[in-house]
């Protein structure tokens, strides 16, 4: 191979590192990258203080909204089957009520599609509530039944995966929250609030992270300054722990000091928006109480307060349903909230180090000097390079530390180190050995184990790669016999199979084993049998997996094998045969020996394909029955695109990596010994 | 007179041969006949033909023999023009498309300068290109399902898929086209710097023209990886219209719906591009998976 070397001229290196201890010591990169380690924790810090501001807005924004609008379902429902009139009435007079202008309350009823109530501007005269929903608001009548489609899977499932209150943002000013009411435990329609949204939020101070990532600077500069009238002048190239030490300590103190202050400016910000809640609460509280009177209704949040929830409709608890604020449950909800801060202020702190130590331990320096001869191999890299980081890199470290957390679809939008766990969900894949369970009908063997599934795989490979191999040596031995006619047509035809895209076939073998009209099925009646119910037996079920891929996979091995056979020489066959050989001989003792440097390497990439044999057994039996034909690979599919699991899924997928890299170390430690024997 | 014995025993015994290969390719094309039958019959049923109340032998052998009772081509034209089948086309079209120009860029540039650059990080970087060949597919899907919904906010959009297929067809084709790019003589090269060529000329106007072929390969290597993908396809499109064909044909047989018709129109119409593509590049295919095995 030939290669050009980098097109930069080098100096002298000492000269080099000389004139660079020489710059002014704010310049030198160990001050340099104080600063910017420094700038780096505080200015996202500043960032996740403010978001969490944000975030804290929109949750008290909401939360008003939210409690009018479970007062208003509340109400609604205990109207529902009143005498018509009054209580139609008494509805559209709470609602006026409750508007404080500048927006609109609505109220609808999913059966009939009516428009119960409404304080929008256009409902009036000729088209005032109550009345049918008009064609163009055919949309509030589907997003009533997306809310009770969310309602009705979240019963089922029996958790709270869906939300139940749905928020609509109608530009930066505005929003929209609707939310389901229930009568009789079904819902029976929907209630919506539009209001103009001024979350008023002061974002936090920009000073601090400015003063901060100054004094770190001027901290290390000055430390810097010190060693140099001392006489001492660092190698900007060179590794330097001493300065990488002063540096953490200082980073820490600041990153510490932000955090505290920010913290405390959250605490007691939230405590007053929470008084505020309460406040609104009260005045609610009144405005419902009118309906005692009216339409002799009353309606009360119940001690646990049933108005003041979260978005799946679950209590809060922190305003009583007297009104008074349960100081422990907020002040429990602050701390939670400030420890989430916290910890992103950690991970804040650990970038912050690993910038720190590139730039002391000289590797900033040393990078830069070879980014700059060789600018055009990185040129021509970065685009690769860049998405390897992105799509493949990244996502390996990520799934990595997503398998130590129990992140769920619910808790996606929460940083990782919220739904930390450590090592739960590995000790619940590995430590779990009861692959027998003993029920009152005996022992029954539990199919959603780890080791059952393992032991279903290693089943699944060595099977087929057993099939794949042999027919693939069958096949090939007698397309290279010599002298043999239409080899050409029959290797077209038997290399079919591997042509076709494997989800079709996969599919197509899927239809062939149907029960009642799969040809299958029938071809075992025509002689006399009967049908086999295939998806329904553990075994009958891994067979069509068998089956399906035995097919699937013995054409590359026949391409294979055959490709070795012929670059046997024939000199080999025709001495042995003088010796007085047979044929099997000659095959024990000289075919297949030769070979073997073609068939290992083939067999181990197709243990690897076989073992994330995903298409066939996700599309054939889809891993039927009851989950007893999964394989590792599609069962940590499973729980992570039907359980909606990420976490445990990362956790499972991580046990697969490490099997394969198991088996890779095997793999090469024989491929080795093979290249050995036969060079 | 004894060379005429010996090749009367061989004759013989290559009926037996062929006997033994005729069965076994009829085994291998049966279920190429079955989906040309299911396709022909112009109704969604997966029995070739209706078998009276109590059949008999031939009857039984009628239902397997795959031949339809009555040829149509409305399979074919029902799943071109009533179902959204030449939508889905078209998306699988402009996917892979997409993937093979974004793939091909990404994999010369990358093979070009591991071929002809000595720079800090090659070797790492061409080990870490080999190493993520390693990475089980699974573990990398979560996160980047994340990545791409979430976090890209490309869920449902053939960007986010294009972006992943061209990525992750980067390693095999890198190695593919740097195992070229090494037989080119560099003696061409600095000669063209001599003549005061700039890098980006010797790239695009000497390299990758002489690099044709293996261009080419990698270019049909990374549409057919497209054209093909049905697991991350699956996952991240959710609405019908934005469906690759994989997907679709899916849809036709997959949960409660049996449109065993439409499925096997499709599955033809969709097959007989890669079928070719494939059978004029299974041989680079081979040698290239086999070295990659030894290697890693």
């Amino acid at each position: 191979m030939s290669i050009i070397a980098g097109s930069a001229h080098f100096e002298d290196a000492a000269a080099v590192a000389e004139r660079a201890a020489r710059r002014p010591v704010l310049l030198q990169p160990a001050a340099i990258g104080a600063l910017l380690a420094a700038a780096l924790v505080l200015a996202l810090g500043w960032w996740f203080a403010s978001q969490a501001r944000v975030e804290r807005a929109e949750d008290a924004w909401n939360r008003a909204v939210i409690m009018q609008l479970m007062a208003l379902g509340e109400a609604a429902a205990a109207l529902e089957g009143r005498d018509g009139a009054t209580s139609e009435a008494a509805l559209q007079q709470l609602l006026l009520e409750l508007d404080s202008g500048d927006g609109y309350f609505r109220v609808v009823r999913l059966s009939g599609s009516r428009l119960l109530a409404s304080t929008a501007s256009g409902d009036h005269d000729d088209s005032a509530a109550p009345r049918r929903l008009s064609r163009d608001e055919k949309w509030l009548f589907d997003l009533g039944q997306a809310l009770r489609a969310a309602v009705e899977t979240n019963v089922s499932e029996g958790v709270f995966r869906r939300r139940q209150v749905h928020i609509e943002l109608l530009g930066d000013e505005r929003a929209r929250i609707t939310l389901p009411f229930f009568v009789a435990g079904r819902v029976a329609g929907i209630v919506q609030a539009e209001r103009p949204r001024d979350l008023g939020v002061e974002r936090p101070s920009m000073w601090l992270p400015v003063a901060g990532a100054l004094a770190a600077w001027l901290a290390i500069g000055g430390l810097l300054a010190l060693g140099r009238r001392r006489g001492r002048m660092p190698d900007p190239a060179g590794r330097h722990w001493g300065l990488l030490a002063a540096g953490a300590v200082v980073l820490a103190g600041v990153t510490l000091g932000h955090a505290t202050l920010e913290v405390g400016a959250l605490a007691s910000w939230q405590a007053e928006l929470n008084q505020g809640l309460a406040a609104r609460f009260e005045t609610l509280r009144e405005d419902v109480g009118f309906l005692a009177g009216v339409a002799s209704v009353s309606v009360d949040p119940g001690p646990g307060n049933r108005w003041d929830v979260d978005l799946y409709q679950r209590e809060l608890g922190l305003i009583g349903g007297d009104g008074r604020i349960q100081a422990e449950a907020v002040a429990g909800d602050i701390a939670a909230r400030a420890a989430g801060l916290y910890k992103a202020m950690l991970g804040n702190f650990a970038l912050g180090i690993i910038l720190l130590a590139f730039f002391t331990l000289g590797a900033a320096t040393r990078s830069g000097r070879a980014l700059r001869s060789n600018r055009h191999a990185y040129m021509y890299v970065l685009p690769a390079m860049f998405g390897m980081l992105v799509l493949v890199f990244f996502p390996f470290i990520y799934g990595i530390a997503l398998s130590f957390t129990d992140q769920t679809v619910m808790n996606v939008s929460e940083p990782i180190t919220e739904v930390f766990v450590g090592l739960a969900n590995y000790a619940q894949i590995l430590g779990d050995f009861e692959v027998f369970r003993s029920t009152a009908a005996g022992a029954v063997i539990n199919y959603q184990n780890f080791y059952w599934t393992l032991f279903i795989t290693v089943c699944w490979t060595t099977t087929n790669v057993f099939v794949g191999v042999s027919l693939g040596m069958i096949l090939a031995l007698m397309l290279n016999t010599r002298g043999l006619r239409f080899t050409n047509l029959y290797r077209v035809l038997l290399i079919l199979p591997w042509a076709i895209p494997n989800y079709i076939t996969a599919l197509i073998w899927k239809g062939m084993f149907h029960q009642q009209f799969g040809v299958i099925n029938q071809g075992i009646q025509m002689l006399g049998g009967e049908p086999v119910a295939w998806f329904d037996g553990v075994f009958s079920a891994f067979m069509t997996g068998l089956i399906t891929n035995g097919w699937l996979s013995f054409p590359f091995m026949m391409v294979v094998i055959l490709g070795g056979l012929q670059s046997i020489s024939q000199d080999m066959y025709e001495a042995a045969t003088i010796d007085g050989a047979s044929k099997w001989q000659q095959f024990w003792q000289i075919t297949l020996p030769s070979l073997k440097p073609t068939i290992v390497p083939a067999v181990i990439i197709s243990v690897v394909w076989t073992f994330n044999m995903f298409n066939v057994i996700y599309l054939v039996s889809g891993g039927e029955p009851a989950g007893a034909n999964e394989i590792l690979i599609t069962k940590a599919y499973k729980i992570a695109f039907e359980e909606y699991r990420y976490g445990y899924a990362a956790a499972y997928s991580v046990v697969i990596f490490m099997i394969l890299l198991v088996y890779g170390v095997f793999q090469t430690r024989v491929t080795r010994a093979t290249e050995a024997t036969t060079t | 007179m004894s060379a005429n014995r010996a090749d009367r025993k061989p004759r013989l015994q290559h009926a037996w041969l062929h006997v033994f290969l005729v069965l076994f390719s009829i085994v291998a094309i049966y279920p190429v006949l079955w989906v040309f039958t299911v396709a022909f019959s112009g109704q969604q049923n997966l029995a070739f033909v209706e078998l009276p109340p109590d059949p008999g032998f031939f009857d039984r052998f009628r239902a397997i023999l795959p031949w339809p009772s009555n040829f149509s081509l409305q399979n074919f034209t029902d799943v071109l023009t009533q179902q959204p089948f030449l939508r889905w086309m078209l998306n699988s079209a402009i996917v892979a498309g997409l993937t093979t120009v974004l793939g091909v860029f990404l994999a010369c540039t990358a093979a070009y300068a591991f071929s002809r650059f000595n720079f800090p990080g090659r070797r790492a970087g061409m080990m870490s290109f080999l190493v993520s060949q390693m990475f089980p597919g699974t573990l990398l899907l979560v996160p980047i399902y994340i990545i791409i919904t979430q976090w890209l906010g490309l869920g449902n959009s053939f960007i986010g898929l294009v972006l992943v297929y061209s990525v992750t067809a980067i390693p095999f084709c890198v190695w593919m086209l740097k195992g070229y790019f090494d037989t080119i003589p560099i003696e061409i090269e600095e000669s063209a710097i001599m003549d005061g060529a700039s890098r980006q000329m010797i790239f695009f106007r000497i390299i990758l023209p002489l690099a044709k072929p293996a261009v080419a390969v990698t270019a049909l290597f990374s549409f057919m990886t497209a054209w093909n993908e049905f697991i991350l396809a699956a996952t991240f499109l959710e609405e019908e219209t934005r469906y690759t064909a994989p997907v679709g044909l899916k849809f036709f047989v997959g949960g409660f719906a049996s449109q065993w018709g439409y499925f096997a129109a499709g599955s033809i119409i969709i097959s007989i591009p890669v079928v070719v593509l494939f059978l004029y590049l299974q041989k680079y295919l081979v040698s290239g998976l086999t070295a990659g095995g030894v290697k890693g």
